[in-house]
């Protein structure tokens, strides 16, 4: 155990080029991302097809306040998450009376709308010409522009991510959040407030991933409305039930199996076949593996 | 104002392909519990399969329709067997998982087929629009709404009609009862989405020679299954009729009268507004199949 | 405990594997040239147009004997129409393809993407499609266009407007940077010639029912509509247009129309569009270096690559010769050498004249080469050229 902490812990050291860090960076954004998701869909029982509307609120937010309004990245951070939380609550308390599928339709559809707003409201958002040239944060003198310094940063933030969901999963309100999984009915004749718990869940949710917008954004330095394509969405939904939802360390590996997969079939295949086997190698896992990585892993090890 | 009729118009041709879009997926969506990323995908593949028969085996138009058709089914079925069956006992994000793969390698498999270049398919038609006063309609679009509603008139039967529906509205409802019954439970689902899967096709080669195929096709008209689904209520055939209609009109007009741009947020804002004061969907009414 | 050990224990795995792919094969002998592309999703065509004419580009400088005596390879990544897969294909070129220059991305957004990474290693890019005005404005002294901007083509229509008898125009643009470029940068030229600026619509890039704008249009009383998206798209609108019977003049902007394409698809609708283009592949002679035009065609029909496009892939031979005469002038396939040699690059591609001019903020500008621009019309169900044009 202590050999993968130190591991990650010295990967700017041992890993042999930059473009591996930046496949761990990206790795780590989407591990904030999928932990987030995995709030909502694991814990709670309800898929979030909208989860890339509270990643680019994130990433916009962060990017506006730092060009427009000259805010530092130590601020802007906690306002991008501040601001997708509130979407989170909005999602949360709307979507008051649906379950399973509605749910689902009502978040795919918020994403639609904030994704249509962050192309036609060229005021506020530049539109489809994005926005550019976002400044990388600095700690005090030193820019953390560098890789590796963005790398700890990162790092960091799964980290508190991580935490947090820990924190969450292990006390009075993760115990509330599976009792609405399993059975929301008895949940609710037991006297837990299933729609306080619920708008909690989605602003915890939102939260984690619109402070992994703001590192996204700091980190490519471009911001345009493809932060709210679908096939954001699509990644993360792929790594939390891949990993295996329910648990703390699916969405980790989820995200990283499915951050460094793309990359290493860009490797291994020529440009024709990549997202073909990318789609066969999705099917073939699920398949063998439905329930998760991480789950069949511990029923194996259990044995 | 006088563009209103014509906006109309539109807008139920439109419809007719998006109620065929639903009806099929309300089926697999609402009926079998599977969230069917890869529908727009049966979308695509009826596309390209009546692009095939026609201009490269030159087989008459109809024909070419009933070929698309079928190879939705045929495929619909396949899949069905191969990757649904083996799953059935999985939790409903497993499930979806292989279908966004299986959308994935569709789409990907058609790009390394057919390339990116969009394919126009040869229809025979007269191109010059038909005019009554002020509208202009191509005759084209006037066959794609009669077939549209053949269509759907002729999946309402089935599922209404005939003993094969019958069971399905058994399967879905009551699968206990219905085994005890003897319906062979397995066939009703392969036979489910073989049917929604053909109605995706059909939807594709009927809309394929008013656009265009190409690999890309199927995701926004998904995406519009799913709303026209909800707006219909999950698994209410009828329902999706009328929300596929619906969206059509709705979204002729919000281009027309409101934003060209926001188009497709129509869309969205109907499925908001109809899950906030009627989540069971328009005709919630109604039994919950068919 | 376990699930986090077990993590722990897939990293260090990781970490081994990637330990084993790092190692790197030894610099060989081809000049390597990245090439970022969007191969898949909604604008493949259009990228494997430009894949297919930088190919040619490549097989030529080979059979010439290549480039400082070693052979060209081509290092081909898809940016799959996604600004994030651009970045991280730049990232892959520079640091484990170790190219010392690259051609791309195709669309504003992922040239945008990726520019960032230009300065983070010190690599050179050539443009050869985008046109945002931003990306040689942004002070990115690693970027190198050879496509015009939009104003830079609205500039090339200007001579032609009064002949046209543009009087009142309306727009109608994919919803993209490009769409929205064209329209601000044309909208301004047409100002400038005492045209009135009518309605301006837009539709999504995945849009395939365009009526709702036709109809807006029609109500205007415009006598031209300016039309900037991708060939399948005018397809639709050309199609939908003559089903509303929207009787007026239709430019196409861009350069991205194909008109044989929309002949095959649009038929009639066609009839009578004209179209701004950066290659004339019917008339190769009336190119800057008609030869070479005509060499290109041939070459492309050859290999069995579709007509339709030409008007495109062209952007991929001139981006690749362009970089390949960078090396030769530079002497060595190193990248700051190769920038450095890019400015006194002037050579003639298949679009005309190379050679690049200042642009963007002093001390650090980009690189902006001035192509030649063409008027066609689609006569008779053939492509021709204007009267106006044909005439001088």
């Amino acid at each position: 155990m202590f050999i993968g902490l130190a591991a990650l812990a010295t990967a700017p050291a041992w890993l042999p080029s930059p473009y591996h860090l930046h496949i761990l960076i990206m790795a780590g954004i989407f591990a904030i991302l999928a932990l987030s998701l995995n709030l909502l869909l694991g814990y709670t029982g309800q898929l979030s097809l909208g989860h890339a509307a509270f990643f680019g609120i994130g990433a916009y937010t962060s990017a506006l306040l730092t060009l427009s309004l000259e805010w530092s990245f130590w601020a802007a951070l906690p306002a991008a998450t501040a601001a997708a939380a509130a979407a989170g609550w909005a999602i949360g308390r709307l979507a008051l009376k649906l379950r399973g599928a509605y749910f689902v339709l009502v978040t795919i559809s918020f994403a639609g709308v904030i994704s249509l707003v962050s192309v036609n409201w060229m005021e506020l958002t530049n539109g489809p010409l994005g926005l550019p040239g976002v400044p990388a944060p600095t700690l005090g003198p030193w820019s953390l522009r560098t890789k590796s310094a963005y790398y700890y940063l990162v790092l960091a933030g799964v980290a508190l991510a991580w935490l947090v969901c820990r924190r969450l999963v292990h006390s009075r309100i993760g115990r509330a959040f599976l009792a609405l999984r399993e059975n929301e009915a008895l949940a609710e004749s037991v006297g837990i407030d299933v729609t306080r718990y619920l708008v909690l869940a989605a602003v915890f949710s939102a939260a984690l991933a619109g402070m992994a917008g703001s590192l996204y954004a700091h980190y490519t330095r471009f911001v345009s409305p493809e932060v709210f394509l679908f096939t954001y969405t699509v990644t993360m939904v792929i790594m939390v039930v891949a990993g295996g939802k329910g648990t703390l360390a699916g969405p980790l590996i989820g995200a990283l199996l499915f951050t460094v997969l793309p990359e290493a079939l860009r490797e291994a295949t020529s440009w024709q076949w990549q997202m073909l086997a990318y789609g066969v190698i999705l099917v073939l896992l699920i398949f063998f593996l439905p329930r998760g990585i991480v789950p069949t892993l511990a029923l194996w090890t259990r044995r | 104002m006088e563009a209103l009729p014509q906006h109309l118009v539109n807008g139920l041709v439109l419809g007719g392909t998006y109620a065929l879009l639903g009806i099929g997926l309300t089926l697999i969506f609402g009926l079998m519990n599977v969230v069917n990323f890869a529908h727009g995908e049966f979308y695509t593949l009826g596309a390209y399969a009546a692009f095939a028969a026609l201009a490269l085996a030159d087989v008459p138009f109809l024909g070419a329709l009933g070929l698309a058709i079928l190879t939705g089914v045929v495929l619909g079925a396949l899949t069905e067997r191969v990757l649904l069956r083996p799953l059935r006992g999985e939790s409903i994000d497993s499930v979806m998982l292989v279908m966004i793969g299986l959308w994935i390698a569709m789409q990907n498999t058609e790009l390394l087929a057919w390339g990116g270049v969009a394919k126009s398919i040869p229809h025979p038609f007269p191109t010059a629009p038909l005019t009554l006063g002020p509208l202009g309609i191509a005759p084209l679009r006037l066959f794609v709404l009669a077939a549209a509603l053949g269509l759907i008139l002729g999946a309402h039967m089935i599922i209404h009609q005939t003993r094969l529906g019958r069971a399905m509205r058994a399967t879905f409802q009551d699968p206990d009862t219905a085994a005890l019954m003897g319906v062979r439970i397995a066939r009703i689902h392969t036979a489910t989405f073989a049917l929604g899967s053909g109605l995706a096709a059909a939807a594709g080669a009927l809309l394929g020679p008013i656009f265009l195929a190409y690999p890309s096709m199927g995701d926004l008209a998904a995406l519009k299954a799913f709303s026209v689904v909800i707006l219909g209520g999950l698994g209410n055939v009828a329902g999706a009729t009328l929300g596929g209609l619906l969206l059509g009109i709705a979204e002729e007009l919000g281009a027309g009268y409101v934003s060209s741009g926001y188009r497709d947020a129509v869309g969205f804002v109907i499925i908001i507004l109809v899950l906030l004061f009627r989540p069971s969907g328009l005709l919630a009414r109604a039994e919950r199949i068919g | 405990m376990l699930k986090l050990r077990v993590v722990l224990v897939l990293v260090a795995l990781l970490a081994v594997a990637a330990l084993g792919t790092g190692v790197t094969a030894q610099s060989t002998a081809p000049v390597k040239i990245g090439v970022i592309q969007p191969l898949s999703g909604p604008v493949a065509a259009s990228g494997n147009y430009v894949r297919m004419g930088a190919e040619i580009a490549r097989d030529w400088v080979n059979a010439r004997g290549g480039v400082l005596g070693r052979k060209v390879e081509l290092v081909i990544e898809d940016n799959k129409s996604d600004p994030k897969e651009a970045a991280s294909a730049a990232e892959k070129l520079i640091v484990r393809d170790k190219v010392p220059a690259i051609m791309g991305a195709w669309g504003s957004s992922m040239t945008l993407a990726a520019m960032p990474k230009l300065e983070e290693y010190g690599v050179p890019m050539v443009v050869e499609t985008s046109s945002a005005a931003s990306i040689t404005k942004r002070g990115n002294p690693w970027v190198f266009r050879i496509s015009p901007p939009s104003e830079m083509e609205a500039l090339g229509l200007e001579q032609y407007v009064d002949k046209l008898g543009v009087k009142r125009a309306d727009f109608l643009a994919v919803n993209t940077d490009w769409g929205r470029g064209a329209i601000t940068a044309f909208g301004e030229m047409l100002k400038k010639k005492g045209v009135v600026v009518g309605a301006a619509e837009f539709m999504d890039q995945a849009a395939t029912d365009m009526n709702a704008q036709i109809t807006k249009i029609k109500g205007t009383g415009g006598d031209t509509l300016f039309l900037t998206t991708s060939v399948e798209q005018i397809t639709l609108v050309l199609k939908q247009a003559q089903e509303q019977r929207l009787a007026r003049k239709i430019v196409t902007t861009g350069g991205s129309s194909s008109p044989n394409q929309l002949i095959k698809q649009a038929g009639a609708a066609a009839e009578g569009t004209y179209h701004i283009l950066f290659f004339m592949p019917w008339f190769p002679e009336a190119m800057p270096d008609g030869r070479l035009a005509k060499a290109f065609v041939d070459e492309w029909s050859k290999r069995g690559h579709p007509f339709e496009g030409l008007t495109e892939g062209f952007r991929g031979h001139d981006g690749i010769a362009t970089v390949v005469e960078a090396v030769r002038l530079a002497g060595k396939d190193e990248a700051k050498a190769i920038r450095e040699a890019l400015w006194n690059v002037s050579i003639t591609g298949v679009n005309g004249p190379i050679k690049f001019d200042k642009d963007g903020p002093a001390g650090k500008e980009s690189g902006q080469s001035k192509p030649s621009i063409f008027v066609v019309q689609i006569k008779d169900g053939k492509v021709t050229l204007p009267d106006f044009v044909a005439k001088r």
